[in-house]
């Protein structure tokens, strides 16, 4: 967490919880993100548990902003590409103070927490999201419009099936555009996927890694549910100086709760009734 | 002066640039025939040569304009439309990013190009988004009132140029101008058409028959209710328009009022598009003058015969 000093017009770093802290906070809002979901009639249980550690780790570890100004214009950005996680992104801005509006509210008429983030409707959304694969060129452009700050980009690694997500790669690396940095959110499952299909490789994408090293990113391993290996990795790519950087970030597809995790494909999407969302929360681990 | 309204566009951005440090612009590697090559050379370090990737280009502008810049991303018409269509939709339209796109080689004069690179209903599409101004110059006084207008509000902006040079018109820029009495035949025409459109109209009065031309340059937000009350006074009103019949121009008048009696008379729906000099093209449609004049002349008969 940061606050920006006006006087000497520059970013003060506070003191970032403790892993056992962040530990038990994420456990909080994936509790907050499922109750949510349930009362927003289903949603997208898998990703948004997937990734909320990785949002957490960037927001309590990593970003200089200040919730009471929103669109400081020397803030670091943060792109949710993968905007169907929006109640994860929603739980920890409403955690640091962005807003107070309930996450009872997410996807209902009316409401600023719509079911994809609209930056028109909710504070601290950089941009908005939802049509998969805009996310890291949007990034790449903000990277490129505000030198002085850091751009993040959180991907799905089903979304980097869009070709605009190597399009982007490509330009990112040419103009050596080193405060732009991506996270894939590796939880290895999509909603339909190949894993039916006895003729093709299942992973979403095959050889991540050397693609991204391919088109000239720095590409950091991570384990993505956990902290102390998150934030050191999320500081180190911030450090980088030539040229831009990803982590990949392997994930467990909805973490947290013993139901979504032995159920990936399941809970890409799903809708629960009463008596499964009690029976849910029995397995939150 | 007879310049192609790309060139102007690029030119006047780059001494517009000069001031306004907030101008950067992209462009998808047409820089010379999109007229972005002119905004590069000038200002090589707020060029960004976004490679043969729209749809990177577009979003990534939106990125910029979060920034505060004023990005201008350039391409030809189709390429900007249908490549990248979704991100216009996500990225720009549905965030109100100010952002400018430039198409050049609108329309369906593409020369030997063909039909790859005609934009036949890009003014449908475009007029469609939500918040998009959406303007069709007819010659260089056009474009730079788009720019300029462009520049002082803070809306998305689509401008689409057609291919080959245009002379200025008569009269100042606007979002609308008319050509003659308004009375008699309306002859409602945007872009490229506008100048068919004005030989047209002197074939026509030539015949004695009375007619003028509504030019409209600024598509979206239409100035609608000046143009239904010049229109109004008309018992008939032809849109013709370097556009499909459908979904451009000719729609957006008859959604005026339902008491007009519109004429589209534009590149018909079952065209793609092809290769062909544009003499050659607009001949084989009735799109020239002549063919124009042609069949406002067959309508207004038929409308008469029929006791109209």
């Amino acid at each position: 967490m940061h606050t920006f000093n006006t006087e000497l017009n520059q970013w003060e770093m506070r003191s970032c919880p403790t892993l056992e802290v962040l530990t038990e906070e994420a456990r909080d809002l994936r509790s907050e993100i499922a109750s949510s979901l349930f009362l927003a009639g289903g949603g997208h249980y898998g990703g948004a548990l997937s990734v909320v550690d990785i949002i957490l780790s960037l927001y309590r570890g990593v970003l200089r902003f200040d919730p009471k100004i929103p669109d400081h214009p020397k803030r670091d950005r943060f792109i949710l590409s993968k905007g169907h996680a929006a109640i994860a992104l929603y739980s920890v801005l409403r955690k640091l103070g962005f807003f107070l509006t309930p996450l009872e509210l997410y996807g209902h008429f009316g409401s600023p927490l719509q079911g994809h983030p609209d930056m028109n409707t909710t504070k601290g959304i950089d941009f908005s999201t939802g049509s998969l694969g805009q996310g890291l060129s949007v990034g790449l452009g903000m990277a490129m419009g505000c030198p002085d700050a850091h751009s993040w980009v959180v991907l799905g690694d089903g979304e980097c099936q869009e070709g605009q997500v190597w399009e982007a790669a490509m330009l990112a690396s040419r103009y050596s555009v080193s405060n732009l940095h991506a996270v894939v959110d590796f939880n290895g499952f999509q909603e339909w996927g190949w894993h039916d299909d006895s003729r093709v490789h299942a992973e979403s994408i095959e050889m991540m890694s050397a693609k991204w090293s391919a088109f000239g990113w720095s590409v950091f391993h991570v384990d993505g549910n956990d902290y102390a290996s998150l934030i050191p990795t999320f500081r180190q790519m911030a450090s980088c100086n030539f040229g831009p950087s990803v982590a990949i970030a392997r994930t467990v597809k909805g973490k947290g709760f013993h139901m979504t995790e032995a159920h990936p494909r399941r809970f890409h999407c799903a809708t629960l009734d009463k008596h499964q969302h009690e029976q849910l929360f029995e397995g939150l681990l | 002066m007879t310049e192609r309204l790309a060139d102007h566009c690029g030119r006047l951005l780059a001494g517009l640039a000069d001031r306004d440090k907030r101008i950067v612009a992209l462009d998808g590697d047409l820089a010379d025939s999109d007229g972005a090559c002119h905004f590069a050379l000038r200002h090589p370090s707020r060029f960004f040569m976004a490679g043969i990737a729209e749809q990177n280009m577009v979003s990534m502008a939106a990125g910029m304009a979060t920034c505060g810049l004023r990005p201008f991303a350039f391409s030809f018409a189709a390429f900007l439309c249908y490549r990248a269509f979704d991100q216009i939709r996500i990225s720009v339209s549905h965030t109100r990013q100010p952002v400018a796109l430039i198409g050049s080689h609108s329309g369906g004069c593409t020369s030997r190009n063909g039909k790859t690179h005609a934009a036949l209903n890009d003014i449908g599409m475009m007029t469609s988004l939500p918040h998009m101004q959406v303007w069709s110059p007819a010659d260089a006084k056009d474009v730079s009132l788009a720019l300029t207008n462009s520049l002082s509000g803070d809306s998305p902006v689509y401008i689409r140029t057609p291919r080959r040079p245009l002379d200025d018109l008569d009269g100042s820029a606007a979002a609308y101008r008319i050509f003659g009495s308004p009375q008699g035949i309306a002859i409602v025409a945007t872009g490229l058409s506008t100048h068919l459109c004005l030989a047209a109209s002197a074939i026509l009065n030539n015949r004695g028959r009375s007619a003028f031309v509504l030019h409209v340059a600024q598509l979206a937000p239409l100035p609608a209710l000046d143009l239904f009350e010049i229109l109004s006074n008309s018992n008939s009103v032809f849109v013709v328009e370097d556009h499909s019949e459908y979904g451009g121009l000719a729609g957006a008048i008859r959604h005026l009022n339902s008491s007009l009696d519109v004429r589209s008379i534009g590149w018909p729906m079952m065209w793609a598009g092809e290769s062909g000099d544009d003499e050659s093209l607009l001949q084989a449609y009735a799109l020239d003058a002549t063919g124009i004049a042609e069949t406002i002349t067959a309508a207004s008969l038929s409308r008469n015969a029929a006791g109209r």
